[in-house]
């Protein structure tokens, strides 16, 4: 059955799925830089009634907590990455390469650049999992 | 009309006669400034068929409009004339700070004619010009060389200094020129041709402004550029980690080329020469071209070890993968010793790696040997080696003056196939961005007007996602690993890059902006009431002329070509299995520029842009 973008069942079946990369196991192996967060705009026209946050608790290639929460709280976060919906569909649907989209302003990234970079193959996998997630989106 | 001077100068070399001229309006209109007007002053009163070292050959050096004006990313200028590598047309522009000073003496662009028959410099302090004696002065390295003028013309008076180093004197084929140490006019072979005049320096102090025709109008536009290009994440990723930054991210897509461009993936070598790689180990600090709010230039020091470099400006992406993962270098500060090198000797990195990684590909096969090289290894990964071969060639010394010539040329005196890993376009060696990654970026190459080029159109920041101008026509996002619609693509970032090159604004700040960001910067400078189409049409009319110098100068459909190398596909990496569909590319571009089927534009496409003197020479 296809899982809500974004809603908290999404959001644990992402965390399983990193778990299960191999891949993700690999390239993720040499983080330790601290929670990665997405910050998903809110669109009401859609059902979006506010900002929502994504926090990825990731070490060495695990993912050891993945939840729901407000975007506040992913501000905290030392990596935060903020799109509007249409962006993160985009993300999701292999439409658009999140590093791509943060170049073209697309996405805003918080956070030390050159780490993000070193760890580019990991951002990749990641997004790699979040394709394997049978998603509905609240537009479609 | 605001923005310029109003004055080019002419010096005559052979009998040092000093003469100022201006432009014609309707050329400041039709090709703005830089190289697109160099290239009206070469057709307009120069032979194409001259020897490139010959006095013959003019060397012009020419600012735009914007230059000096302190919107962001107007310090460049640039050096044009025959190349004395491809035996086409030659140019370079490079940022720094000589553009902006020599502005600020009321100049817009100086052309060299003839040759002295000693060496000398040139001395331009606002009125006052002179060309003096440098017979003391051959020789020096540029880092020397910059020094000592500065110290001879009033350190504290700030004068800036365009120089070249012993690869120009010798004349070798790819030799630069350099602004203040760090920054070069690289691709080419320019420091041959200002070598060729025995002309050394070019020092330039200057007190007055730039004027713009919209005061006010600038003030405000200018204010919100800045911040626009500064806050800008493409800017922020070069501000931390200077071009480099393209080392680790194009590993990924498939963008960079590795050991002469056979092998498809090494995240090791990334991880090494890279962009962290460089900031964490080697930085000292960044540093700017006038006006720049992205500070992209590194500034770096080996402490100790057999690289250990004093202070100094820091190798670009260029230079990191010519001199890295092209030759199996896993060791970058042999990369900075060896861009320390190349800047003091005064030679283009690109070239200059990539002749080495051609020489050591022909070392493998027993093409050369260590008997040939007198005693050096040319083993893949060795970068003492390849230093050691850089002095060699900088000093035209045993095998060092056969790659003095380039790739192209020492492959046709190794023979035995050794034109099959060379890899140049046109006589020019290709940048390292592989086009089996970015289709486009080949199609761009074949047709670029000085041969291989990743720079006069706006191709790699579009194709690569880094900027898009969707007001220009461009589509939101582009796929590398296709030919479709790549025709269309080339075409717009060549009309669109080519104004932007002829206005000197760097490519880094052009892809913090909008096209109508552009054609404002124009309007509030000059004064000419231009639209996008306008800006668009300078751009196609500048590729029109640039093309038909090189048809005039030998060039037709069969140059349009990629190498071997680069349409045989990788076995590994991200760009595996994917070659550019070249006869698909060519048929579309040919088709969409109006191109005859021998690589002429067509009378009708000449005239249609005001090129009727073109049109009668290529069509009679």
């Amino acid at each position: 059955m296809a899982l809500t973008f974004p809603s908290a069942e999404w959001v644990e079946e992402f965390k399983r799925q990193i778990n299960l990369s191999e891949a993700y196991k690999k390239a993720g192996a040499t983080w330790t830089a601290g929670v990665v967060a997405l910050i998903i705009s809110a669109k009401p026209e859609i059902g979006l009634t506010e900002d929502v946050g994504i926090w990825l608790d990731l070490h060495q290639g695990v993912c050891r907590d993945a939840k729901i929460v407000a975007a506040e709280e992913a501000q905290k976060a030392p990596f935060c990455i903020t799109g509007d919906y249409v962006r993160w569909k985009q993300v999701i649907k292999k439409e658009l390469e999140p590093v791509k989209g943060m170049m073209q302003g697309k996405l805003k990234l918080k956070g030390d650049l050159p780490t993000i970079v070193r760890n580019v193959k990991g951002a990749q996998e990641l997004v790699e999992c979040t394709t394997r997630i049978d998603t509905k989106f609240f537009d479609e | 009309m605001g923005g310029y001077t109003g004055k080019i100068l002419e010096i005559n070399l052979s009998n040092g006669k000093i003469e100022t001229k201006s432009i014609k309006e309707e050329d400041q209109r039709k090709f703005l400034g830089g190289s697109g007007l160099a290239a009206k002053i070469l057709f307009d009163f120069f032979d194409t068929k001259v020897d490139p070292l010959s006095p013959e050959n003019p060397l012009i050096v020419m600012t735009g409009p914007i230059v000096g004006t302190q919107f962001p990313g107007t310090s460049r200028f640039a050096v044009c004339g025959k190349s004395p590598l491809t035996g086409i047309w030659g140019e370079g522009t490079c940022g720094g700070n000589f553009g902006p000073e020599l502005k600020f003496a009321g100049i817009d662009g100086i052309i060299f004619k003839g040759a002295s028959s000693t060496p000398v410099y040139l001395i331009i302090e606002d009125n006052k010009i002179e060309i003096r004696d440098a017979k003391d002065l051959w020789g020096m390295d540029n880092y020397t060389l910059t020094d000592s003028l500065k110290e001879r013309h009033g350190k504290e008076k700030r004068p800036k200094v365009l120089s070249i180093g012993p690869a120009g004197e010798n004349l070798v084929k790819f030799a630069a020129i350099c602004n203040d140490k760090g920054d070069f006019i690289g691709r080419t072979g320019m420091g041959a041709l200002m070598g060729s005049k025995r002309l050394k320096a070019v020092v330039v102090k200057g007190t007055k402004r730039v004027e713009v025709s919209h005061p006010d109008q600038y003030s405000a536009l200018r204010q919100s550029l800045i911040t626009k290009s500064r806050d800008a994440m493409v800017a922020q990723s070069l501000r931390s980690m200077g071009s480099d930054a393209g080392m680790d991210l194009g590993m990924m897509t498939g963008d960079i080329p590795i050991k002469n461009w056979v092998v498809g993936e090494d995240f090791e070598l990334s991880a090494n020469l890279g962009g962290p790689s460089l900031t964490e180990k080697y930085l000292t600090r960044n540093h700017a071209c006038s006006f720049c709010p992205i500070a992209c230039k590194r500034v770096v020091k080996v402490d100790n070890g057999p690289f250990k470099t004093d202070e100094g400006p820091g190798p670009e992406y260029e230079t990191c993968a010519t001199f890295g993962t092209l030759i199996m270098n896993y060791d970058l500060a042999g990369v900075i010793k060896a861009n320390e090198w190349c800047n003091r000797y005064g030679m283009d990195t690109i070239t200059c790696g990539a002749t080495i990684a051609f020489a050591m590909e022909a070392f493998e096969k027993g093409l050369i040997t260590k008997k040939d090289t007198d005693g050096i290894d040319l083993t893949w990964g060795n970068i003492t080696g390849a230093i050691s071969l850089l002095h060699k060639i900088a000093k035209g010394e045993g095998i060092g003056a056969v790659l003095s010539e380039g790739s192209r040329e020492a492959a046709k005196k190794l023979g035995k196939g050794a034109e099959e890993f060379s890899v140049e376009v046109k006589g020019l060696e290709v940048p390292m961005h592989d086009p089996r990654g970015f289709h486009g970026m080949g199609l761009a190459y074949m047709t670029s007007i000085r041969g291989g080029c990743h720079l006069m159109h706006l191709a790699l920041g579009v194709e690569q996602g880094m900027s898009t101008y969707t007001e220009a026509g461009f589509q939101e996002n582009y796929i590398g690993q296709t030919s479709e619609g790549k025709a269309e693509m080339i075409k717009l970032c060549e009309d669109l890059g080519l104004p932007c090159n002829s206005l000197l604004i760097c490519e880094y700040v052009a892809w913090t902006l909008s096209a109508n960001d552009l054609v404002e910067m124009v309007r509030a400078t000059t004064g000419f009431d231009f639209t996008l189409k306008d800006l668009l049409a300078c751009g196609e009319r500048t590729w029109l002329l640039k093309r038909g110098l090189g048809n005039m100068m030998g060039i037709n459909a069969k140059d349009d070509r990629l190498p071997k190398r680069i349409l045989t596909p990788l076995k590994e990496g991200a760009a595996a299995g994917s070659i550019p569909d070249v006869e698909k590319l060519l048929r579309e571009y040919y088709e969409i520029r109006g191109l005859n089927e021998d690589g002429r534009p067509k009378r009708e496409v000449l005239i249609k842009a005001g090129l009727e003197d073109l049109a009668k020479k290529l069509h009679g």
